[in-house]
């Protein structure tokens, strides 16, 4: 399956992004598994999901994206759960908007916090004391904590960004640069010419 | 005007405190129990909740594997509310032999306690989380009992047989005269006087001993423990060696207790107890020997507790200690009169405690009254449980409080505040009246209010209102008393899920932060 844009997660970040690109006419997907913490209320996501949906998009419920293929510093394609091994949702540019550990866009054990579907570079403390301030209500660094961006907000993997993979939302480390999608559309369409 | 005077007053609300204000108010004195903060606040609430049969004991203590035996039987009858008799698995790994096992049967029958090999795939069809490469199991009589619930329980026939009980009122001072102590002095300065004066403080009770010019020389040894949020194993399960760290896993309720460390700790920490992440990380590589899936088990929290130990020479090195029952005559000892200890032990035998501190007790007050505590039953496990209507609500209460459900009214208070532990509106009021609540700490150690899956996650704002408007004069005041508790809840919640904060703990972590609404 071939789209312009594929988008990882169906939350704040993932449908202000599809709404964008679809209003400059581009061909979209979103992933979304459905464990938003960024809008309140649990039926709000559907519904903007739906509109998103009615208005073209392609949009994966219930679904996770698993692992990606990369070859020459891009992303190739993405593989879900639902879709199998053998479907690939190609694209010529990926938003990762997965957010943080609560809808599982950031996974973690003792020692380590990864996020799994593309293995990018995370920014956190390497000593699991330096992951919370023991004041409940103080600004917690765990937080902040997220997948590193360059200056256009491009994923890192590797020590090397990603040159079509961007991210959005709460999956950003705190200091790194959001997806700026608007510079996209024009780049987008810049290239198209 | 001179204050009342009591004949006995008991420094401490734990259940060494608490069992003896009960022993004391049977026999029929005039007994006052004095606690700083709400009782069962210091190791009596951080512990393995674990009704030890004694077997643990029985190969280097045989005196007190004696005693944990006899006190389990008594406690099951007594206590039969607070008690879920799991019985309890020793299992051998490769690493561990036979040796041990061999021995340990013996010791253990020499001291009573029924102690049976069990064939390793029998144990294994019991109980089916434990490591699958044992190659011993043996079956004794431990147990899983609600520390919270028997201390609560003893609490409570204290007051019914007289006692009082005065909560969050610190001890300032044992007051002296002529080389007597006489009574206490309160942090707001009022004089109580008593006949005798007994410390059941844990290990507070040094500082205490020492402004009366006497010596006790305790130990503080800190025991961290870890609770999964599942019921992993129905038994307790222990490992069958010598003790050691991590090595017994204790279902309750519907978690399972993995622990314990030991560690000697300064004294001025004891009051700020919290489990690191580096005790936790040494719990779950043992604790995984015990039961591989504690691996991938949601883990709520972890906490610690200080075990009062008692060194016997004071300038020793700290290995001459006693995990025994410490009874100290302090006018015999020191010269002191009206001054006696009470210490040491375990949660198990504390009856047993306060039993040999009223008989000192009464012995000095020239009393022959005898004791009774090893045969009446504790409040809420007097006779057959009540049985209601509703499947869910009252039975929750049922379980926890027994026989006293009784006197909650439901008709009025069946409102289900924590979903979780299905705490009604009606127990609330309960706990306020009978236990003198203030605060959302206390209420929960009195109902299990926000102790469950949700660690209250959902339900503390409803409940924190709740209570507020019980405790609080007017609209205005509960509204700024319920962000107080929401607050409190919170922060002591956290420190027990720092340590362990990874995986699902740290998904869960997020998700009160933002309903929190902390900003990063």
């Amino acid at each position: 399956m071939r789209f312009d844009a594929v988008i990882i997660g169906g939350g704040y970040a993932g449908c202000t992004a599809a709404e964008a690109l679809l209003g400059a006419g581009l061909k979209v997907c979103v992933v979304s598994e459905g464990l938003s913490l960024a809008v309140s209320g649990s039926k709000a996501p559907y519904s903007r999901l739906a509109s998103i949906q009615k208005r073209g998009a392609t949009v994966l419920r219930g679904d996770r994206a698993l692992s990606a293929i990369l070859e020459d510093g891009r992303v190739a394609c993405v593989k879900t759960r639902n879709l199998g091994p053998e479907t690939m949702l190609e694209a010529d540019f990926f938003i990762l908007a997965s957010g943080k550990f609560f809808s599982r866009g950031l996974l973690s054990d003792k020692e380590h916090i990864w996020e799994p579907v593309f293995g990018a570079d995370v920014e956190y403390g390497t000593d699991r004391t330096s992951w919370y301030d023991d004041d409940f209500s103080a600004s917690q660094p765990f937080m902040g904590f997220g997948v590193k961006t360059d200056s256009s907000a491009r994923v890192f993997v590797g020590g090397k960004a990603l040159a079509n993979l961007y991210a959005a939302g709460d999956i950003v480390a705190k200091d790194c640069k959001q997806v700026n999608v608007n510079k996209l559309i024009e780049d987008y369409a810049g290239r198209d010419k | 005007m001179p204050s009342k005077e009591y004949d006995v007053i008991i420094v401490g609300g734990g259940i060494t405190g608490a069992a003896t204000a009960r022993d004391c108010a049977l026999r029929s004195l005039s007994t006052l129990l004095i606690e700083r903060g709400d009782i069962c606040d210091g190791a009596s609430g951080r512990n393995h909740g674990l009704l030890h049969s004694g077997a643990r004991y029985a190969v280097t203590d045989r005196e007190g594997a004696e005693e944990c035996i006899r006190e389990n039987r008594i406690l099951r009858r007594i206590a039969s509310n607070c008690v879920e008799p799991t019985e309890g698995l020793f299992i051998s790994l490769p690493e561990d032999g036979l040796d041990y096992q061999a021995n340990f049967i013996k010791k253990c029958q020499e001291a009573g306690i029924d102690a049976q090999a069990m064939d390793p795939a029998e144990a294994l069809r019991l109980e089916p989380a434990i490591n699958p490469r044992i190659i011993g199991a043996v079956k004794v009589p431990d147990a899983s009992v609600d520390p919270f619930r028997l201390v609560d329980a003893h609490i409570l026939d204290a007051q019914r047989h007289g006692a009082d009980i005065m909560k969050f009122t610190a001890v300032a001072s044992l007051v002296k005269e002529n080389g007597r102590v006489v009574g206490v002095k309160t942090a707001a300065g009022e004089l109580i006087r008593g006949r005798e004066v007994v410390l059941a403080a844990g290990i507070w009770t040094a500082g205490l001993a020492r402004e009366a010019g006497v010596n006790i020389g305790m130990m503080p040894s800190k025991g961290a423990l870890i609770i999964f949020g599942h019921r992993i194993a129905n038994m307790v399960i222990n490992r069958c060696r010598k003790p050691a760290n991590a090595d017994i896993l204790v279902p309750g309720d519907v978690v399972s207790v993995l622990g314990t460390t030991s560690d000697k700790v300064p004294i001025d920490t004891c009051d700020d107890m919290r489990a690191t992440p580096a005790e936790v990380d040494l719990l779950l590589r043992e604790g995984e020997q015990l039961v591989p899936s504690l691996a991938k088990t949601r883990i709520i929290r972890a906490y610690a507790g200080v075990r009062p130990l008692v060194v016997a020479d004071p300038a020793g090195d700290g290995r001459n200690v006693s995990r025994g029952i410490v009874l100290l005559d302090h006018e015999e000892r020191d010269g002191v009169p009206g001054l006696i200890t009470i210490t040491g032990g375990k949660l198990t035998t504390a009856r047993l405690m306060a039993e040999m501190a009223t008989d000192l007790v009464c012995k000095k007050l020239g009393s022959t009254a005898v004791c009774k505590t090893a045969q009446l039953p504790l409040p809420g496990s007097e006779g057959r449980k009540p049985r209601f209507e509703d499947p869910f609500v009252e039975r929750a209460a049922i379980g926890r409080h027994g026989t006293e459900v009784s006197r909650m009214d439901f008709e009025k208070g069946g409102e289900i505040l924590c979903e979780c532990e299905h705490v009604t509106r009606a127990e609330i009021a309960y706990a306020v009246e009978n236990f003198g609540v203030r605060n959302i700490s206390d209420l929960r150690r009195h109902t299990r209010i926000g102790m469950g899956t949700c660690q209250g996650s959902f339900c503390i704002r409803s409940v924190a209102a709740a209570l507020a408007e019980i405790l609080a004069p007017d609209a205005a005041a509960a509204a700024k008393l319920a962000d107080e508790f929401v607050n409190q809840y919170r922060q002591e919640r956290w420190k027990g899920i720092t340590p362990v904060l990874w995986g699902d703990t740290l998904r869960e972590a997020e998700y009160m932060q933002k309903v929190n609404g902390n900003e990063i």
